[in-house]
């Protein structure tokens, strides 16, 4: 038997994004372990987690807040702060490590203030940190966005972003 | 049922199959150091202070979550396991604040004792000196997270035993921090029921109750393994 629907229809009509978590949810059937593919879910439609929608989450699956909470703050691909329209993630693995991949951050972090996890004021650009991409060939990696780029030197690397920003340099 | 036949220590010992070395061990008086196991709740291995050495498997197993194999020949007291034990007991006491003096549980604390037994005298690791906060908004108990050690025994509890899962520990590695639902104030939580449980099993003075003073706050672990003795009466 469906639990019953519990939820703040105020909520769910204001915003097109609480659409497709429902669906996702009712999809699911209400399992309380699709709670990963539901995160996802919500993670795509706003790009980050708002606490709100955890809450509702939580509240359709009927699961502990203490248990989703701690979920998204497992996994780093989850985020709870909003994360900027572009993103650039350096890889700071051994290899990309011994390759100077701390000298692409300070770059970085002279050109647009950012510190790893951080986004910009303007919420344009978003600066964050993996331990390994597995490129480890074409260290330093650099992904900005979709696009990898390879043995990335740190003086091109501001143009580089930027172009991809849209930026005229 | 048939009874399996294995040495520990050098002793041989019987048992019914299907047991975990570390009740085998408490069984015939054999003392083995632990944190995070409590009876009455699940074994997460959490702690790694239950370590044995197994003959023929490389590695060490955690006693509280291994199963006991007949004709095993495990080792509990070697001077290997004993270094370990040491270590990890320093790693306890170097990873947040705890200094016994300024404690509540100053006395009866579990980490204290365990600091005795282990034959710690001092800590050859460098303090970290995280800066935890304390949370006091529950209007009867306060969480102080200097003094946690993520045996997670309170989390389990309060998601078997009282059936609340009020508490999760969230983030990873160094981060770790034991959690009230969405990491809001406690007293401010729906889910908490005040049931004092995880006070309770609380093996260190993270979790207290209020107005107690230095050294004064003493816990009761074992009345959980009563409960769920009794719940299994009942029904």
């Amino acid at each position: 038997m469906k639990p019953k629907r519990n939820l703040d229809r105020e909520f769910s009509r204001t915003d097109p994004c609480v659409k497709l978590v429902i669906d996702k949810i009712e999809k699911e059937n209400y399992r309380p372990d699709a709670l990963i593919e539901i995160l996802h879910v919500a993670q795509n439609a706003y790009g980050y987690l708002p606490m709100e929608v955890l809450s509702f989450i939580a509240k359709e699956l009927r699961l502990p807040p203490s248990r989703v909470y701690a979920t998204v703050t497992f996994y780093h691909l989850f985020s709870l702060k909003p994360r900027g329209d572009h993103t650039c993630l350096v890889c700071t693995g051994t290899a990309c490590y011994v390759k100077g991949a701390q000298a692409i951050l300070e770059e970085l972090e002279n050109k647009f203030h950012l510190k790893p996890g951080e986004v910009t004021c303007d919420k344009k650009l978003g600066l964050r940190t993996a331990r390994c991409i597995e490129g480890c060939g074409l260290a330093p990696v650099v992904v900005v966005d979709e696009e990898v780029l390879s043995n990335v030197k740190p003086e091109e690397i501001n143009d580089k972003v930027l172009a991809k920003m849209g930026v005229k340099v | 049922m048939a009874k399996v036949f294995l040495m520990i220590d050098g002793r041989q010992v019987e048992s019914e199959p299907g047991k975990t070395i570390l009740e085998i061990c408490r069984d015939n008086g054999i003392d083995i150091p632990t944190m995070c196991h409590l009876d009455g709740l699940t074994d997460v291995g959490a702690c790694r202070l239950c370590l044995v050495e197994v003959e023929g498997v490389s590695k060490l197993l955690p006693a509280c979550t291994t199963r006991i194999q007949a004709n095993q020949v495990i080792h509990t007291q070697t001077d290997k396991l004993k270094k370990y034990r040491r270590m990890i007991t320093e790693l306890f006491f170097a990873e947040r604040n705890h200094i016994c003096a300024v404690c509540v549980s100053n006395g009866h604390c579990e980490l204290q004792e365990l600091g005795y037994k282990v034959g710690m005298n001092h800590v050859h690791f460098h303090y970290l000196n995280q800066k935890c906060d304390l949370d006091a908004s529950h209007p009867w108990y306060v969480m102080d997270h200097n003094r946690c050690i993520l045996c997670t025994r309170c989390v389990r509890v309060c998601a078997e035993v009282e059936g609340a899962h009020h508490w999760n520990v969230m983030n990873r590695g160094v981060q770790a921090r034991v959690i009230s639902d969405f990491n809001t104030p406690w007293g401010e939580s729906i889910t908490c029921t005040s049931c004092s449980k995880c006070v309770e099993v609380c093996p260190t003075g993270a979790l207290w109750s209020k107005q107690t003073l230095q050294g004064k706050m003493e816990k009761h672990p074992e009345k959980i393994a009563e409960l769920m003795e009794k719940r299994k009466m009942s029904l």
